[in-house]
């Protein structure tokens, strides 16, 4: 499609550095949830950087798109965002999982402005989004019709602004029941302007996602659950690009929309890959950091 | 008989229920971003909103855990979602959605929870553990109102607060109403039935039913008890327990689920702290519940929990002896 090779250059860029300030939080207490992280990155950064609409200085904006981080363990690649788009400095960084820190160790919308959604207990984001979705569609009968309202049309009023919702979901958390309760809320009410992301990047904390609990086959589960599917390289920011352009453009079809983003877990620190590292700390963590630094930007 | 203070004045039986449809019903006219959240298990005035209120209704079906983020999503919006269920489903079942999703950021969703020991529902309905379960949450506040008048007053109120909010409907038939129409209810205040010199029973939901009917034994028995209607278990009316004790020097605390960290536990927590008074407490001790029958003449369940408006004098007479034991 029409996305310029600069666009997607300067958008990997980004995406590094993001990973380098996911870094400096991990540095805080040598401890962080650097899979999913790492994982997630070019899916928050193809969202944030180009995707949504979203004003860093008015982050309450009605008609900002919200964005339900449900594996709120990983919003560490949420906070790199926040700062990249200039709401907080790098040094707040270095406050990550601190005492009354903006940076909370999992997403809190009460202490951090830009955030939309406490998550963390996991497989609750879908229904939060699908309550988000639904707000989106709802139109308000006044009833009964106050005398000023008397002039518009019918008295139905459009209360809530106009915005898309996007809720990024582990593959892990899948397992949660309330997950499959909320695919088919969503395709009951026809939210078409609800937009899920699978972050699949293969591995839970016991170990194989789909040796835990197989969740395949999930591009079918989800299409007979109601919703249209699509499936690319979570990392590959084009098509990312891409997918989010197509989806955006079905709004009308009355159908939500899953992306299934194939990702690596711990992407782009080989000994994280390989482990699979779920939660980072010890030694592990620090050769991690010190190989990522060195491939994604600034050296302490 | 008895004598009362202002607001009360005994009358015809009427369910709680009755009172929370009529307020229900005024706050989705009057609030045109309320919304009913569905479980499944109908709605108060169901053929009313149905009738008028079908764009206003979100049928979520039997999944209480994702009704309970539907929720918490349209309350972020500005709606305001009103969700109904048996308190076992809506609340127990959807517990840390409640906690994670709607508490954590203080989202406008209101509760309106079916609850009580009543007859043939048996164990799994009868979550007698659930209310007290909520009372530690942060954020939260807990409503049983004692009758349909209160019932409506405190529905009406709940909607008019901003933030999270429950009414439990208490599911026993009340044998009468109360309060006159014209009782002042507020969120966090306790109000004094009959202010009493021997001893205070401090009741909540069905419970003062049976507070009164107890004060009218122990008054042929020459005692002069009190009556304080605690319909908020959260934020709890402190001010008004400590003045009570103050009073009496003698507290019967009395609510028909389980006495662990219910009411009971909430009044003796406060008055250990602020002035130690002997208490007794009658509920339902550290058990389940099961089907009973009730007629007129008998409700065993009432009988087998040992929550009868005679069970509430024994415990009063029992409070008095240690009434008396401390004075010595």
């Amino acid at each position: 499609m029409s996305h310029s090779d600069a666009l997607i250059q300067e958008l990997e860029a980004r995406a590094k550095k993001m990973t380098d300030h996911c870094l400096t939080q991990f540095c805080t207490f040598n401890q962080g949830h650097v899979g999913g992280t790492m994982s997630v990155m070019e899916i928050v950064t193809a969202l944030y950087f180009h995707h949504i609409k979203f004003d860093p200085k008015n982050p309450d904006w009605p008609e900002r798109d919200r964005v339900i981080m449900s594996k709120a363990h990983c919003c560490e690649a949420i906070y790199a965002a926040l700062v990249e788009l200039g709401m907080y400095s790098e040094e707040q960084l270095g406050t990550y999982y601190c005492y009354a820190s903006p940076f909370q160790g999992h997403a809190d919308r009460w202490c951090t402005p830009g955030i939309d959604f406490s998550g963390g207990s996991l497989g609750q984001g879908i229904s939060f989004a699908n309550g988000l979705a639904l707000a989106e569609k709802l139109k308000i009968k006044l009833n009964p019709p106050s005398r000023e309202d008397t002039f518009l049309p019918r008295y139905i009023v459009r209360y809530n602004p106009k915005f898309r919702t996007y809720v990024i979901m582990g593959d892990g958390e899948l397992h949660e029941g309330q997950v499959w309760e909320g695919l088919m809320f969503a395709s009951k009410f026809k939210l078409d302007n609800l937009i899920a992301i699978v972050d699949y990047n293969k591995w839970s904390l016991d170990g194989p996602t789909n040796d835990i609990m197989p969740i395949e086959p999930l591009a079918d589960k989800f299409k007979a659950f109601g919703w249209t599917v699509y499936e690319v390289d979570g990392h590959d920011i084009r098509q990312l690009l891409d997918v989010l352009d197509l989806v955006h453009k079905q709004y009308g079809d009355n159908k939500p929309k899953a992306i299934i983003a194939h990702t690596v877990k711990g992407r782009g620190v080989s000994n994280w890959e390989e482990l699979h590292m779920h939660l980072g700390r010890g030694d592990e963590m620090k050769k991690g950091v010190a190989e990522g630094r060195a491939k994604y930007g600034n050296v302490e | 008989m008895a004598t009362w203070n202002k607001y009360v004045s005994i009358g015809a039986p009427a369910m709680t229920g009755k009172g929370i449809g009529k307020a229900i019903k005024q706050a989705f006219i009057d609030n045109p971003k309320a919304i009913a959240i569905l479980e499944d298990m109908q709605f108060p005035e169901i053929e009313w909103f149905t009738d008028n209120m079908f764009d206003r209704m979100i049928e979520c079906g039997i999944a209480e855990q994702n009704a309970t983020g539907v929720a918490a999503g349209l309350a972020a919006e500005g709606f305001v979602p009103v969700t109904y269920n048996f308190l076992f489903a809506s609340m127990g079942r959807a517990y840390n959605q409640i906690r994670q999703s709607i508490l954590v950021d203080r989202f406008n969703v209101k509760f309106l929870a079916r609850e009580g020991i009543w007859g043939e529902v048996g164990v799994s309905h009868a979550t007698i553990e659930g209310w007290g379960s909520l009372r530690n949450l942060p954020n939260m506040v807990l409503i049983n109102p004692a009758d349909s008048v209160e019932a409506e007053k405190a529905t009406t109120a709940m909607m008019q607060y901003i933030g999270p909010c429950a009414v439990k409907m208490e599911m026993s038939p009340n044998p009468f109403t109360i309060f006159t129409d014209d009782y002042q209810f507020d969120i966090g205040k306790a109000y004094s039935l009959r202010d009493g010199k021997d001893a205070t029973i401090i009741a909540t939901g069905y419970m003062v039913t049976e507070a009164i009917k107890a004060v009218d034994i122990l008054e042929k028995e020459g005692l002069d008890v009190g009556v304080l209607n605690m319909s908020t278990l959260k934020p709890l009316d402190e001010e008004a327990i400590i003045a009570a004790a103050a009073r009496t020097g003698a507290i019967v605390t009395a609510e028909n689920s389980s006495d662990i960290n219910g009411l009971g536990d909430a009044v003796a927590c406060c008055l250990c702290e602020n002035l130690p008074t002997p208490l007794v407490k009658v509920g339902i001790e550290d058990e389940f519940g099961q089907s009973g029958l009730i007629t007129s003449e008998r409700d065993e369940l009432m009988d087998h929990f040992a929550l009868s408006a005679d069970d509430i004098a024994v415990s009063v007479r029992e409070v008095l002896k240690k009434k008396a034991k401390f004075a010595k």
